[in-house]
């Protein structure tokens, strides 16, 4: 599977977690620093540990659940500096929204061209709400 | 009204771009089937029972003369030459091509135009009053607040995924044009106690399998602060709302397990962050878009007005089509004008490409280029000085839009039903053509007065029967197409879902049935009394009587 993080693709990377963050949280929250969360998982919760894990896979079991979207964009404003990577039903139509709203790190589905994903970012150039990106509407300016 | 930038204008530009090259590679092999249907829907558009379906975004409502000839001309080169009009003030195309959806929208885009979340588990195309700026009752002008909610809403990278579509309606003035208590958001401008011009929000109504009148979930929200309001609902929505059965996931849903109470908590817990912050809008940043909608150049009252009274003396039609088609003015002189899209001939909302020429030349011509569409499915000319009815309305006749109907039995909402969409499941043009053939007696209709009769051919309510006076749900029964009807509904300030008569109707009976209601109403009514009135007086006791005493022909 290839991974696009900052924008590139990247070679050169930590391996995609398969500790579930409740499972970390009930072990006692010491045996690793990245973890795997999705929808289901306490938001609350997540926030209250992020700054003790470097890396936070968020997992969308199938596309239409965009509740990892609302996830991400709160784990930033809350200052989570750590990788936030997309994982599970990620395809290059939605890296873009991802990235706005916080995601860094795209674990691309396998039937994903990367250079044809790379392609993909910033498609639209015009922003009219402010995200987890720093871009914004004009009068934000 | 508004017009672009240069950044609205890359912002379509680009969305076109991007969505030629997702049919591109839908066609080439490269996005499954499911992933393309989410894709295309973002983009308005439906693969229907016969043809896709391309439904055009009208923003609140509003166009401008050469937007609806360049929807004509879209229906005369991609299409068979007509549009429908929706409930959500949108135009459908309904036999385009999949593969010339990208030069449609290219064509949409050189007027400032496009189907962008028109579909989808996306924000829809915000609502509004049709009479938003003109209504003598008006407190304040909901286009510019509706305005900055297409720009914040447009490609909101967050909520492209949300549980189920999302739908906002504005209103500002005590009449409620906009069926704001049967949305998933609905905001009310108005004057608090104070005299400061502020929201009250109303979450959670909604039609559909599970009806609902919205809740007040904010009294007064700063006009400032709407947008990160709006944000901070959305999210929470976004994070809870269900996500395991599409039939329980709109916000309604979400806001009657929680409760209003608590739900206004976990919005206002969210809010605490974002208020004050990048979406609170500056009173520039107001104004630059209130600037928009300073209204035309209007003549003065002493220029615009005119003694019709010989003509009325002269066309008695002419007479019947003011009192019944037109509207007060907020400006002296002038009229706002209702044009009925529900002539006997064509389906409720038709228009062909001559209709659409011919309205953009009228607008052209008496309303300073402008037009509007209704949630009722018509068009208004918003700004007609008195001195030109007269030719108006004979230009109307010309194009066959002169009925003089409106809020009439005849001027009902009707979703296209089985004829063309994939989700019904019975016929509703053929209850439009047969209601048009009963009841063509058009004093019969004025004597009926004020009556809204909403058909849908599902239970998905595109035709809002559940808010209608008279409301028609076609359903399929053991293998045929049945009626039910509900009676009371109510999508105004006084909003009510209608509730349900009795056992199913066959189609054939549809119009004796709705002509017994009738019978009902005329033999009890009081002096003055509406239909709704009657109903919330009497109750159904004799409507049940009449209808089911001596039907026999009843479905089971």
């Amino acid at each position: 599977m290839a991974l696009i993080k900052d924008q590139q693709l990247s070679l050169d990377h930590a391996t995609t977690p398969e500790l579930r963050f409740a499972d970390w949280l009930s072990d006692g929250q010491n045996n690793a620093d990245a973890v795997l969360a999705n929808g289901d998982d306490d938001l609350a919760s997540l926030l209250t540990h992020a700054n003790k894990l470097s890396m936070i896979a968020l997992e969308f079991d199938t596309f239409a659940d965009g509740r990892g979207f609302s996830m991400a964009r709160i784990l930033r404003r809350a200052g989570y500096q750590g990788e936030i990577r997309a994982v599970g039903d990620v395809a290059m139509d939605r890296i873009d929204f991802m990235q706005r709203v916080g995601f860094n790190a795209f674990e691309l589905r396998d039937d994903q061209e990367v250079t044809e994903a790379l392609s993909k970012f910033g498609e639209v150039t015009v922003h009219f709400q402010p995200s987890a990106d720093g871009k914004g509407p004009a009068y934000m300016a | 009204m508004y017009a672009y930038n240069q950044y609205d204008q890359a912002l379509v530009d680009q969305r076109v771009d991007q969505y030629r090259d997702q049919t591109r590679r839908y066609l080439a092999g490269e996005i499954p089937e499911d992933e393309f249907r989410i894709l295309r829907l973002m983009n308005g558009l439906y693969i229907q029972r016969l043809a896709p379906m391309l439904r055009v975004a009208i923003p609140y409502g509003l166009m401008k003369s050469q937007q609806l000839r360049a929807m004509a001309e879209i229906s005369r080169v991609y299409d068979k030459g007509y549009g429908h009009f929706t409930t959500r003030q949108n135009m459908q195309f309904n036999w385009p091509t999949l593969e010339s959806v990208p030069d449609i929208l290219a064509d949409l885009a050189k007027v400032q135009m496009h189907a962008i979340q028109t579909s989808g588990a996306c924000i829809r195309n915000t609502t509004t009053d049709p009479f938003a700026g003109v209504s003598a009752d008006e407190i304040e002008d909901t286009r510019p607040w509706c305005e900055l909610i297409r720009q914040w809403s447009s490609l909101h990278p967050e909520f492209t995924y949300l549980p189920r579509k999302f739908k906002i309606a504005v209103s500002g003035s005590a009449s409620d044009r906009a069926a704001s208590q049967v949305h998933d958001v609905g905001l009310h401008l108005y004057r608090n106690d104070a005299g400061e011009v502020g929201f009250e929000v109303i979450v959670g109504g909604g039609l559909g399998r599970t009806p609902v009148i919205g809740k007040t979930v904010k009294k007064f929200l700063q006009p400032q602060e709407l947008l990160s309001y709006l944000e901070a609902v959305l999210r929470v929505y976004n994070l809870n709302g269900r996500r395991d059965n599409k039939y329980k996931a709109r916000i309604k849903i979400l806001v009657n397990a929680v409760g209003v109470d608590t739900f206004g908590e976990m919005v206002e817990a969210e809010w605490e962050q974002l208020k004050g912050g990048d979406l609170r809008l500056p009173w520039s940043e107001i104004d630059r878009v209130k600037g928009f909608f300073t209204g035309p150049d209007y003549l003065a009252a002493e220029h615009a007005e005119h003694d019709l009274s010989r003509a009325f003396a002269e066309y008695p039609q002419f007479a019947t089509w003011y009192r019944q088609n037109t509207r007060d003015h907020k400006q002296g002189g002038y009229r706002i004008v209702v044009v009925a899209l529900k002539n006997q001939l064509q389906a409720p909302g038709d228009v062909s490409h001559q209709q659409m020429d011919g309205m953009a030349a009228l607008a052209d011509e008496f309303s300073f280029g402008e037009l509007r569409s209704t949630h009722d499915q018509n068009l208004v000319l918003a700004d007609v000085a008195q001195r030109d009815l007269l030719a108006l309305w004979l230009k109307l006749q010309d194009i066959d839009l002169a009925r003089a109907n409106v809020g009439t039995l005849t001027d009902m909402i009707n979703c296209p039903g089985l004829d063309f969409c994939s989700l019904a499941n019975a016929e509703t043009l053929v209850l439009s053509r047969q209601i048009n053939e009963t009841f063509d007696d058009i004093d019969y209709q004025y004597d009926i007065g004020d009556i809204q009769l909403k058909i849908s051919g599902c239970i998905n309510a595109c035709g809002h029967h559940h808010v209608g006076h008279i409301g028609v749900l076609g359903v399929e029964k053991g293998g045929k197409q049945v009626y039910q009807f509900t009676l009371g509904g109510s999508a105004s300030e006084d909003a009510s879902l209608g509730k349900t008569l009795g056992r199913s109707i066959e189609q054939d009976q549809v119009v004796v049935v709705i002509g017994q209601i009738l019978d009902v109403y005329v033999e009890l009514r009081e002096t003055d009394e509406t239909f709704l009135q009657l109903v919330r007086r009497v109750g159904f006791a004799p409507f049940k009587e009449r209808v089911y005493g001596t039907h026999q022909r009843s479905a089971a």
